[in-house]
């Protein structure tokens, strides 16, 4: 029992470490592509966002190239 | 607008700042913290920034001005932190264009002084993900009398 439960924290454990080093990934890529990424979460959450309430003018997503 | 005597000087702040040095987060606009030069008035007057923008075809509304599809807003330094984010700001290049960018410390200073969740949540994405000087953080902190979210736990 003991060891199952000893095997279930490493696994969590491991879990989290990856999920933190993926964070860490995610921060050290280049500044022009998170830019992409940001452009990309804009236009995913706008939708979502506008139907739980009403967005000032500019909670749009930009027009532009990163 | 700094060559023109317009501000005294400038860094990026909020969301996109964090950006240079966590992963992307959802944002919609661009706060840029501005350093204006000395007006011996008490109140801010942010006047001859909108006249220069305008002059340049961009038309403020409400608390934003769209400049070329992105909707930014100045914000005046507002006390002695904001100050020394703008005069303490780092060089980063962006497609060749060198702009200026509130260090990481006073981005997590700032969050913890403003207070609300989505800014607290980005403090500490900062503090997870990035390499953070905890001595120059906890020297702001305590320097500005800014209390960090579960030091009561502490």
């Amino acid at each position: 029992m003991s060891d199952r439960a000893g095997s279930s924290e490493d696994l969590v454990a491991a879990l989290f470490c990856s999920k933190a080093e993926w964070h860490r990934t995610q921060a050290r890529t280049p500044i022009k592509e998170k830019v992409r990424i940001l452009l990309e979460l804009q236009r995913q959450d706008h939708p979502l966002l506008k139907r739980h309430r009403r967005l000032e003018w500019w909670e749009r997503p930009w027009e532009i190239e990163p | 607008m700094k060559a023109d005597g317009i501000i005294e000087d400038y860094a990026i702040g909020g969301a996109m700042a964090v950006l240079f040095y966590a992963e992307p987060t959802r944002t919609y606009d661009l706060d840029v913290f501005v350093l204006l030069p000395e007006s011996g008035q008490e109140i801010v007057v942010l006047t001859p920034i909108y006249d220069w923008l305008q002059r340049r075809g961009f038309a403020p509304k409400a608390e934003h001005i769209m400049i070329h599809g992105v909707p930014v807003q100045l914000i005046p330094a507002y006390n002695d932190l904001v100050k020394e984010a703008i005069t303490e700001a780092r060089q980063h290049d962006y497609d060749g264009v060198s702009v200026q960018v509130t260090p990481p410390e006073h981005l997590i200073a700032i969050a913890f002084q403003t207070g609300g969740r989505k800014r607290r949540e980005r403090a500490f994405q900062l503090l997870e993900t990035t390499d953070i000087d905890r001595g120059k953080l906890d020297e702001l902190l305590s320097r500005h009398s800014i209390r960090s979210p579960g030091s009561d736990h502490e």
